[in-house]
């Protein structure tokens, strides 16, 4: 649906983005994650043509962006950062403007902006001002502008930022709705964000490319060793050796006292589904079961870690996972050595 | 692109900056016309109308087609809605047109609304029709030159009051350009005055004024908007490159 090969944008002599390729199919939604300034923007403002590219080519349904831009640009609904609303219009008044400006044709116009109101649960603000709108309003009715012509790929810049809770579920469901119909590129800086909704992330930093991998792909990987927090009553020993008689428990560490009877334990589980099994091993033995939490290696920590890698390495998110145990097995070891090996690089670094 | 349009048009219409543009419009013709007929001397009054147009142009060019003009670009780069035209299957050239045929309509209401005076003098006095007639024409083309540049100056900048100021900077110097043409100092010396003629837009209209409508003067100023609105184009699409 969508193909972007080699982008690179430089503004003066600072590049934005540098050599940027993916692929976006059909009814996909594609996450495009970045902390800020990393140029999600930028190669999203290039994608709709609102900038053009320094070099590599952006194709929209078969049609070049660059050489082809009015029939590319029909293909595209665009929500921007901030909501191109003007604040002077009637919300019903201002769909119309932008069903003319996509080429819908008149006789349509009318049922076609009323479909798409409808969709996005606007339908009775339709003749309020935007100005008078809430945000999550206003961001609806720039969702709902994006929609207008039924573009057949998506392009939602931060679409949640500045949302309350409620309203963030609500972009979500409205988000995965899409998915029927349509290809979306959804850029966010926030990661439960993009693992929510998205099929597959693009991660990007200071203008690059960084892993381009499925969240199936990467949660697999992430829940690999998959740890259970418990706070079980009982002796601690008992309920030590009860869980690691349980086939598919690997290991049970950091044992800490709570109150008289009550310890937490920490059981790493070859897969999640020895979950059941373990807790019924417990259960059956009487020991009482106060509290589970599942604690995945974060999808948070593989963000920082990619975002803060230098440029120029490109890895795949398997093999940052592998890094990143060994790392952290290492530490442990030499966790004292570390330290006072680190104090003297910061120092080089600050001369 | 008529969506465009007529958005735009609408725009001026349900702010208060259409009716604000044409009722001062219509108040310097009403403030001309009864000045003219304060000074007449004599009792069967002929209308050429050329006098009265001439110092209305200055005042509508110069303060009030600024008011119209400066939101076009600037208050869609300020609100961001830039964007979605620029996303939209619109060329800039299309958006360009647009909003310089929206903002010419509102003038050509102004002045259809100025042909109350030359009716209640007709029906006093007598009118002389070339002279009203070219004069129209001639208004009308140097009040769409003038569209054009304010619409170049409100592409330059990212808010609405700045390109007024500078719109009715730019008016002015325009202005002073004219009366320095007037000057004998420039009168002695031919180059000068050759060249500023041929910029001037007032002694183009002073023809138009006599009841001249000159071929030369008509592709004169049609090429003075046609450089404008290409301007403008340019500017906004280097903008494309800049911006981030």
């Amino acid at each position: 649906m969508v193909e972007i090969k080699h982008l690179t944008k430089y503004y003066g002599q600072k590049a934005a983005v540098k050599d940027i390729s993916f692929t976006i199919g059909d009814n996909e939604i594609l996450g495009f994650l970045g902390p800020n300034g990393a140029g999600k923007s930028t190669t999203l403002n290039i994608m709709c043509g609102v900038i053009p590219s320094t070099s590599g080519t952006v194709t929209i349904n078969g049609y070049n962006i660059e050489t082809d831009p009015v029939k590319a640009k029909r293909c595209i609904g665009f929500l921007p950062e901030i909501p191109p609303v003007y604040t002077d219009m009637k919300v019903g008044e201002y769909l119309m403007f932008v069903a003319g400006l996509r080429g819908v044709p008149s006789s349509q116009r009318r049922s076609h902006v009323e479909r798409v109101m409808r969709r996005l649960n606007i339908e009775d603000v339709s003749k309020r001002l935007i100005g008078n709108l809430s945000k999550g309003y206003r961001q609806r009715v720039g969702f709902a502008q994006a929609l207008i012509g039924d573009p057949k790929v998506i392009v939602l810049d931060e679409p949640t930022v500045g949302l309350d809770p409620s309203q963030l579920i609500e972009v979500r469901n409205i988000i995965i709705d899409l998915k029927r119909d349509h290809s979306v590129i959804l850029s966010s800086h926030i990661l439960s964000e993009i693992s929510a909704v998205c099929d597959r992330v693009v991660i990007i930093s200071h203008g690059e490319i960084q892993a381009i991998d499925t969240i199936a792909n990467l949660e697999s990987s992430a829940g690999a060793n998959t740890v259970l927090k418990l706070k079980v009553q009982g002796s601690s020993r008992e309920v030590a050796r009860t869980a690691m008689n349980v086939e598919g428990v690997l290991n049970v560490s950091n044992i800490t006292f709570v109150k008289t009877g009550v310890y937490t334990y920490d059981v790493e589980l070859a897969s999640p589904d020895v979950r059941n099994s373990l807790l019924s091993a417990l259960l059956i033995n009487k020991m009482n079961v106060i509290e589970v939490a599942e604690e995945r290696k974060s999808l948070e920590q593989i963000f920082i870690k990619l975002v803060n890698q230098p440029a120029g390495k490109k890895k795949s998110l398997k093999d940052l996972l592998e890094e990143m145990t060994d790392e952290s097995e290492k530490s442990n070891e030499i966790s004292e050595n570390e330290t006072e090996e680190n104090t003297p690089t910061d120092e080089n670094g600050e001369v | 692109m008529f969506s465009l349009y007529k958005k735009e048009l609408q725009g001026y219409f349900f702010s208060p900056i259409a009716y604000v543009f044409i009722g001062l419009v219509t108040l310097i013709f009403s403030g001309f016309f009864v000045w003219w007929i304060y000074t007449a001397a004599s009792t069967q009054i002929e209308f050429s109308f050329s006098y009265f147009f001439y110092y209305n142009i200055l005042f509508t060019t110069i303060l009030l087609i600024p008011i119209l003009t400066m939101r076009a670009f600037a208050e869609e780069r300020k609100n961001g809605t830039e964007v979605l035209l620029l996303s939209s299957p619109l060329s800039v050239s299309k958006i360009v047109i647009a909003k310089f045929l929206a903002v010419a309509t509102v003038l050509v209401i102004a002045m259809l609304i100025s042909f109350i005076y030359p009716i209640i003098a007709s029906i006093h006095g007598y009118v002389v029709m070339p002279n009203l007639i070219a004069s129209y024409i001639g208004y009308l083309l140097y009040g769409l030159a003038y569209i054009a540049l304010g619409l170049l100056v409100s592409s330059f900048v990212a808010t609405p009051g700045l390109a007024m100021l500078l719109s009715v900077a730019v008016s002015l110097i325009l202005f002073f350009m004219e009366l320095m043409l007037g000057s004998s100092y420039i009168a002695s010396i031919p180059v000068i005055s050759d060249v500023l003629y041929w910029f001037s837009n007032q002694a183009k209209f002073e023809n138009f004024t006599q009841g001249f409508c000159q071929l030369s003067d008509l592709v004169s100023y049609a090429t003075e908007i046609a450089v404008f609105l290409l301007w403008t184009i340019i500017s906004i699409e280097k903008r494309r490159f800049s911006r981030s």
